[in-house]
């Protein structure tokens, strides 16, 4: 019987061992996943590891309240600790797109993790209270309390992180949890009285586990279809950015790093109003550039002029136009548009490509995302626009995609106000595509015109001559309401007008 | 298990993984250490080079390329006196505004940017008139820079109470009390900035021998910048750190030490307009100012030998004769000239003439201040909380003066990895004891004092860092003391000898800044000039 006591003992203490390390493990995979999520690592971590010790003193507290078979407590609260730390990296994952208040979950994760690993150190002072001398009791369990959390803070970096990423090692602790608990089922089952329940919760949570943990790849391509609403039918890491297509029954979504970019079911209202109204109002357009655009959509509305003789397109990512060269179902979106043997595809950056150009062209296409950055914003400065100049001819228009006039008319008429302090006169106008709200396009020329429009094509879906008339007049709640500075790369006036406006609005 | 089994397995374990770690943890970073070739340089101290063993005519020597020299080659180039030979000791031209590039961008070993020019420097705006940094001028006659040269937005940072917040001026979570204070020095400052001298010239100005000589003005010579704010009631540590930075970052001498008309004229000396621009905005380049450089010896570079230690100046039967080594050769030659211009500091020009009296002055008074300047290949780097990288990026309480980011000036979208260059005045100790300090530390050490201060604000830097360059410049710039300005002792030491070696350099003009560098070279090329016409 002695002997039996003392090898009790001792599994006990080495589940201390595990549990600390479980518990110190869940409070990094916290941590750590916290930093990627919402960045800024150091407020993260504090704050995590502030609500995780705290937590566990909440759990001591509450220790004194629990009373009854402390075994049996003991081995429901390892499982506990197995099941909530085991899934919480695959569950913040899961709702970090989701959730508004992510933080809310995080912290509530961390906190009742931290509160289970608070009550299982007195609970276990408590059981061998009368079975060792007092001080050789605390020394014991608070030793192997601290080697598990050395241990744990060891294998964390070296080897579970980049090993087996952060849902996997959670996973992985879970597993150890619970069986730390099966193993203290069968240990002790003779003191353990009426424990079927508990054994069956723990082979069920145990094989729970191991599921999440071989499908653990899934749960984080899971993670980011969540993300989108629709089902990912692309998803590729370009060396520029991210780039992902989803589809459901009624259209085909391109997003870049997040941000959509157009709907297969509205992209002609915002090609054809992009493209048409700038060249319809050439003669004869032979040459035309296009920046930005990689999709191969407004190349798509410029073939429909028949006297275009070669079409230049500069995007910088080699990974969109191949994808809008040789994807099936984006080809029959782009009418096979860059396989055209007029089009000429150029990846490079827009803005070197622009400086070193002689070329002139009869129409040229600006097709950025929207200035929501200083990187971006710099294509949309005053240094951009005169080098634009001299790349259209002395007759020659140009269009430019200017995010939207009613969501951030400020930011809409900065792009105005910077064409027109370059020198070039402009003609502002708007339509309504459904997937983006009310957009806006501003027309640039060199010399001012007299005719405009006379060649719009036939049997175009949106435009024609009266709903093209319509685009170029302004509500007043479209209108910009301060005096507006021109974007220039030594102010970035418009990247600071458009995240006070845009970020009001997503706010 | 026994219990002391278990014990044993648990150290052993746990001094494993131990190992492990400390294994892992220290990387190489790739690098070197180069300095103004001091070795070389000190070559001058020994005598024992022997005589000449060739000579040639020159109407003018030019010693040292640095922009005082490249200035008044190019103006003597200009006015037509193209006979010259500019002597370097180092393989390229460009002294404290050299620079160099990898694969990424170029990036500077030193001074890297200009604030716009102050109205009425004619020669100067020329000059960037002619190199297409002003493309043109508006109708009011205010100049128009070129865009792709001023400093794109966002400008600068300073990470202050665990915030990057916008602009250097401290405001993140300083408090209402300091801000009053910061408030009232920068309006005290802006008045001086508009002040006129009883002479009609500008109390503060560029160059600085422009400036008003009114006693008040004078006087502010004679004590430090520290002591003036303390007079003045300016006691905020959020301001006297501002104020410290600024010395710092454009002399090279902290506050205490400073001058107070030379720390007054940091925030006053600034007049210039522009069509496009403001007196605070600057011009800068990612070789920082390499780029002027690159100018300004465009006209001249087939009059500059580099590699040409200069060992001796003399005059001897009205002509002067300059003493040079060819390190390459190791062989002493002689050129025999009209004139020379020593556009070198002044301890070295005391130096080359020999003459004990200037030498001994020269160790009394003036001090240089030694610099680092690292450059840092990097990829991009997790950043705290607050403003995004910035062109000039400061750390509050840092020792260094932060890091400017090289390729701030691309123009293109990705810039996925960056050439960072970090500054860093060895001002805390004397400069001849941190002199030696800094010649004796390693590559390594160099690089862990780096991270401790920029994981601080980048906590992946250690791992992410691909290569650091370190450059120590042991004489960066003189230190303009109390009394340097206004005491007389630049004037004295400026005065040609016997109209023919005549004097330029930065640690004359009593700042080192790019102007004064420039009407240096210039006005010591058109002493030559005017003799040549009178003659």
């Amino acid at each position: 019987m002695r002997a039996k006591e003392h090898s009790a003992e001792w599994v006990l203490l080495l589940a201390v061992l595990v549990i600390a390390t479980c518990g110190l493990i869940y409070e990094l995979v916290a941590g750590t996943l916290a930093s990627y999520l919402l960045g800024d690592s150091v407020m993260q971590f504090s704050t995590i590891i502030g609500v995780y010790l705290f937590s566990m003193g909440v759990g001591s507290f509450l220790s004194k309240y629990l009373s009854g078979n402390l075994l049996h407590w003991f081995i429901r609260i390892e499982l506990l600790v197995g099941a909530v730390g085991g899934f919480s990296a695959a569950i913040l994952f899961l709702v970090f797109p989701l959730a508004a208040s992510f933080q809310v979950i995080l912290y509530s994760l961390v906190g009742l993790t931290g509160i289970l690993v608070g009550l299982e150190i007195p609970l276990l002072m408590r059981i061998l209270e009368h079975k060792v001398e007092f001080k050789e009791l605390v020394s014991r369990v608070f030793t192997f309390d601290y080697i598990g959390a050395l241990l744990a803070s060891l294998i964390f970096p070296l080897i579970l992180v980049p090993r087996l990423g952060l849902i996997r090692t959670s996973l992985f602790f879970g597993i150890l949890n619970i069986g730390v608990g099966f193993y203290l089922l069968y240990f002790f089952s003779a003191e353990l009285k009426k424990a079927g329940l508990l054994r069956v919760t723990a082979v069920v949570l145990l094989l729970l586990e191991l599921v999440a943990f071989v499908l653990s790849e899934n749960i984080l391509r899971y993670s980011e279809t969540m993300a989108y609403n629709d089902q990912i039918v692309y998803a590729k890491s370009s060396t520029y950015q991210r780039i992902v297509l989803t589809r459901n029954k009624r259209e085909m979504r391109l997003f870049l790093n997040g941000n959509l970019q157009f709907s297969s079911a509205d992209e002609y209202r915002y090609h054809e109003a992009l493209v048409h109204p700038a060249l319809s109002s050439i003669d004869n357009p032979k040459r035309v550039l296009v920046l930005g655009g990689g999709d191969g959509l407004a190349v798509r509305e410029l073939l429909r002029y028949a006297s275009v003789e070669k079409i230049t397109l500069v995007d910088l990512d080699p990974e969109m136009t191949r994808l809008f060269r040789s994807q099936s179902i984006l080809l029959k979106l782009n009418g096979n548009s860059l396989l055209n043997p007029k089009v000429k595809v150029i990846n490079s950056d827009a803005f070197i490509w622009l400086r070193n150009n002689t070329e002139t062209f009869d129409a040229v296409v600006v097709d950025f995302p929207d200035p929501s950055g200083f990187s971006i914003g710099k294509l949309y400065s005053t240094l951009f626009y005169n080098y634009l100049k001299p790349a259209l001819k002395e007759n020659g228009v140009a269009v430019i995609q200017s995010t939207s006039p009613y969501v951030a008319p400020n930011s809409f008429w900065c792009v105005d106000e910077t064409l027109k302090s370059v020198g070039f006169f402009t003609k502002p106008y708007h339509n309504y595509v459904p997937s983006f709200g009310e957009w806006g396009y501003i027309i640039a020329v060199r010399k001012n015109k007299e005719s405009w429009f006379q060649h719009l094509p036939s049997s175009l879906r949106y435009l024609n001559a009266t709903t093209l008339q319509q685009m170029f007049v302004f509500p007043d709640d479209m209108k910009a309401k301060i005096k507006l500075q021109p974007n220039k790369l030594n102010n970035q006036a418009l990247v600071h007008y458009f995240e006070e406006e845009w970020g009001k609005f997503l706010d | 298990m026994k219990r002391r089994t278990f014990i044993k397995l648990s150290i052993a374990a746990g001094s494993a993984a131990a190992i492990g770690l400390s294994c892992k943890g220290k990387r190489r970073v790739k690098g070197s250490v180069k300095g103004a070739s001091s070795s070389i340089g000190h070559l001058l101290r020994e005598q024992i080079l022997g005589e000449p063993v060739s000579f040639i005519k020159k109407e003018v020597v030019i010693v040292g390329s640095g922009i005082s020299g490249l200035s008044a080659a190019r103006q003597l180039h200009r006015k037509g006196l193209k006979d010259f030979l500019m002597l370097e000791l180092e393989e390229y031209a460009g002294g404290n505004a050299a620079s160099g590039h990898n694969e990424i961008s170029s990036f500077p070993l030193g001074a890297h940017y200009v604030p716009i020019p102050n109205p009425g420097l004619q020669d100067y705006l020329d000059f960037l008139k002619e190199e297409d940094v002003i493309t043109s001028f508006d109708g009011n006659g205010l100049p128009v820079y070129n865009e792709a040269y001023l400093c794109f937005d966002p400008e600068e940072r300073l990470f202050i109470n665990g915030h990057w917040q916008d602009g250097l001026v401290p405001s993140f979570g300083v408090p209402e009390t300091d801000l009053k204070q910061i408030a009232g020095f920068l309006s005290k400052m802006q008045q001086f900035r508009l002040e006129k001298g009883s002479d009609g010239k500008d109390a503060f100005a560029i160059p600085v021998n422009n400036s008003s000589t009114d006693i008040q003005y004078r006087k502010l010579d004679e004590i430090t910048m520290k002591q003036w704010m303390e007079i003045n009631g300016f006691t905020s540590t959020y301001l006297q750190w501002y104020v410290n930075y600024c010395t710092r970052d454009d002399f090279g001498t902290c506050y205490h030490e400073c001058s107070a008309w030379a720390g007054i004229h940091y925030f006053a000396g600034r007049k210039g307009v522009a069509s496009n621009a403001t007196y605070s905005d600057v011009l800068t380049w990612p070789e920082g100012n390499g780029f002027l450089v690159s100018k300004l010896e465009k006209a001249v570079q087939q009059n500059i030998l580099t590699g040409s230690l200069v060992i001796g100046v003399e005059l001897k039967e009205e002509k002067v004769v300059v003493k040079y080594l060819d390190v390459a050769k190791k062989e002493v030659r002689a050129v025999i000239a009209e004139h020379c211009i020593l556009c070198v500091p002044q301890f070295v020009a005391a130096r080359l003439l020999k003459d004990k009296n200037r030498v001994e002055i020269i160790k009394q008074k003036f001090r240089y201040t030694p610099w680092m300047v690292v450059n840092i290949v990097t990829p991009t780097l997790e950043e705290r909380s607050g403003e995004v990288m910035s062109w000039d990026n400061v750390i509050y309480n840092s020792q260094s003066l932060g890091y400017v980011n090289a390729t701030h000036q691309l123009l293109q979208q990705q810039v996925p990895r960056k050439n960072l260059t970090y500054y860093l005045p060895l001002t805390s100790k004397d400069p001849s004891s941190a002199r030696k300090e800094a010649s004796e530390i390693t590559h390594d050490e160099w690089v862990q004092l780096l991270i401790n201060d920029l994981k601080i604000v980048h906590p992946d830097i250690e791992d992410k860092m691909e290569e650091v360059n370190i450059t120590l410049w042991g004489h960066a710039m003189a230190q303009p003391l109390p009394g340097m300005i206004h005491g007389g002792l630049r004037n004295q030491l400026s005065e040609s000898i016997a109209g023919k070696i005549h004097f330029a350099h930065t640690d004359l003009a009593g700042i080192s800044i790019f102007e004064e560098g420039f009407y240096q070279g210039i006005n010591a090329a058109n002493k030559i000039i005017n003799y040549a016409a009178s003659v």
